[in-house]
């Protein structure tokens, strides 16, 4: 049976918690959806079971961070995100207290939940807020990267992850990496995104039109040194992300001033989500291999205006 | 005032230097406050001076903690969650040790009394607090991290708070985890910022049956007068007893305490700015 990436948070934070007394978990009553149950079966002793009480979860999470403890509270990354923001602008960003927000079941894929359980904005939500480490990691190895590198800093974080399980990517986990050979077209992505990105990709290849795939599971602080070095050559830089384009990784990048020509790709800002099966929704919002394949084309033959030399900021 | 644990032995007690009565030292604190917010541009006067007594009795004979080492791990842990009576936790903070900085400087630029309580700035607070109903989550999770340590946790509330749904929450989940070292303080003063309108009755509390509610919840309830020192000490003792289930003490208080001008209108005294004549009168009303 192949595990959702929470199931992998959830196994590593087991697997950590074995010489790491600090690590906690809570869960708002999804824990065998969202892999909290994982930690739960392991260090029952470590485990709070909050019920159905997002805020009072987030908050009671920041206490404890305030004893020292690291708390990980998984839910929905709708629920989390939106119920408890309150909680988090206070408590967490605020406070700069260590606690790490993993929400599942983000972005648009929400299956036959439909609208309400789809978190389409928590990108923009997260890494709007000051203090806020922010990761979608894309595989397994990702999970265990973001997780070690969380525990290792002291600050609140939010792992963002997709309810579908995700084939592992190639090459070694990293804040930010190529898939492929550099090219100067490139689809770079982020969380379930970058599978997009992997899949058009390939889509684009059999249309005679090589592009190189980049992926960025370190959403905030952006790795702007290595994007800088991996997109030197890069001539135009399309942006795949399972979020709306405005307050995600595409904002991002274009805050960012890496790269002179960037397509921003993501759901439509209209769009407030709705049930059904994963591939249906993505074709019918253009975000299937072939529509992305196209959408690319379309945009190498009608660019926008490159951005003025000027404006690319050396970091 | 209970015995230190271990952890704590060599940091200064809390015991004012020349060990005044409380009701001595809660005098000096209401002249502290009217003057700081006076100099500073006005504030919450009326709930400020309703919880100080409350707070007073807290941090001079209940809570273990040790000013010179604000962040003591062994420390009982306190979180004014009805953060806009910042003042007086200021006050008593300064009067016990834990800081010497001006209180006239209470919210403005460059000092460490914001507004409302900043544990990122300011020794002595536990935890941040502003946006109300969420203190008492926060001391839950500190409590839950401490049970085993034996430390308690004690969390101020407004009655106004009290309507806000997060409490209701946290209630419902400490009772369930029977979080015995969680101690809610309630400063029910009968008033909020606004008054209920028509067809509400005049003097409409924030929420009713405080006392059925909190019990109603799991939790062990004490009704106590908010402004009696001898009082409050023995059912804050008696709360550190409890270990089944949470303790709320509900502290019967009056909006402006000890200032007749602020208790014939605590709806204007709720958050204000005073003319010089009426600073003069309340400095007046102190013994």
């Amino acid at each position: 049976m192949t595990l959702r990436l929470g199931d992998h948070c959830g196994l590593e934070l087991a697997r950590l918690g074995e010489h790491d007394g600090r690590i906690w978990v809570l869960d708002g009553d999804l824990g065998d959806s969202n892999g909290a149950a994982r930690f739960a079966e392991r260090h029952p002793e470590r485990f709070v079971m909050a019920g159905i009480a997002e805020q009072t979860m987030v908050s009671v999470a920041a206490g404890m961070a305030g004893c020292g403890r690291r708390p990980w509270v998984f839910s929905f990354a709708a629920f989390l995100c939106c119920r408890a923001y309150d909680q988090i602008r206070v408590c967490l960003s605020q406070a700069n207290q260590p606690v790490t927000l993993v929400g599942s079941h983000s972005g648009g894929c929400a299956s036959r939940n439909g609208r309400s359980h789809a978190a389409l904005n928590d990108l923009s939500l997260m890494t709007s807020l000051p203090n806020m480490t922010v990761w979608a990691p894309a595989d397994p190895a990702d999970v265990r990267l973001a997780v070690g590198s969380i525990l290792r800093e002291d600050r609140p974080a939010y792992v963002r992850l997709p309810r579908r399980t995700v084939d592992a990517l190639p090459g070694s986990p990293a804040r930010c990496r190529w898939l492929t050979d550099p090219a100067p077209v490139a689809l770079l992505g982020t969380g379930l995104g970058t599978h997009f990105a992997v899949a058009a990709a390939a889509e684009l290849t059999r249309r005679a039109q090589p592009v190189g795939v980049l992926h960025c599971p370190h959403v905030v602080p952006l790795p702007h040194a290595e994007l800088t070095t991996l997109l030197g050559d890069v001539e135009h830089l399309f942006t795949v992300e399972d979020h709306y384009p405005a307050g995600g990784l595409g904002s991002l990048l274009q805050d960012a001033h890496v790269t002179p020509q960037l397509t921003a790709i993501g759901w439509p800002a209209h769009w407030t989500g709705q049930s059904g099966d994963d591939e249906d929704l993505l074709t019918a919002h253009r975000l299937d291999p072939h529509s992305l394949a196209d959408r690319v084309l379309a945009a190498l033959a009608d660019p926008p205006p490159s951005r003025p030399s000027s404006q690319r900021q050396p970091v | 005032m209970r015995s230190l644990p271990d952890g704590l032995s060599d940091a200064p007690k809390v015991q004012a230097t020349d060990n005044p009565s409380l009701s001595d030292e809660a005098d000096a604190l209401r002249r502290d406050l009217i003057e700081a917010l006076y100099a500073s541009g006005g504030g919450h006067y009326g709930g400020s001076l309703s919880v100080i007594d409350a707070l007073l009795v807290l941090y001079r004979r209940i809570l273990r903690v040790a000013p010179a080492v604000p962040r003591h791990p062994d420390r009982d842990r306190f979180i004014l969650s009805k953060g806009h009576a910042a003042i007086a936790l200021y006050a008593v903070l300064r009067r016990v040790g834990f800081f010497t900085d001006p209180l006239s400087g209470y919210a403005q630029a460059g000092s460490r009394l914001e507004g409302h309580p900043d544990m990122t700035v300011l020794p002595g607070v536990d935890f941040s607090t502003g946006s109300l109903g969420q203190g008492l989550a926060v001391g839950l999770g500190m409590a839950m991290a401490l049970r085993d340590a034996d430390r308690h946790v004690w969390v101020v509330l407004g009655d106004g708070e009290c309507q806000e749904g997060q409490v209701w929450e946290t209630a419902m989940l400490a009772s369930r985890c029977r979080v015995g070292n969680l101690h809610a303080v309630i400063d029910v003063n009968g008033f909020q910022e606004c008054a209920w309108p028509a067809p509400h009755p005049p003097g409409t509390p924030p929420v009713d049956d405080l006392a059925q509610r909190w019990e109603s919840f799991g939790w062990r309830v004490w009704n106590v007068d908010g402004h009696d020192y001898r009082r409050l000490c023995r059912v804050f003792a008696a709360a550190t007893t409890v270990s089944a289930c949470p303790t709320a003490v509900l502290a019967r208080s009056r909006k402006g305490k000890g200032f007749p001008l602020i208790e014939a209108d605590p709806l204007r005294f709720h958050c204000t700015t005073v003319t010089d004549e009426e600073h003069a009168v309340l400095l007046g009303s102190l013994r």
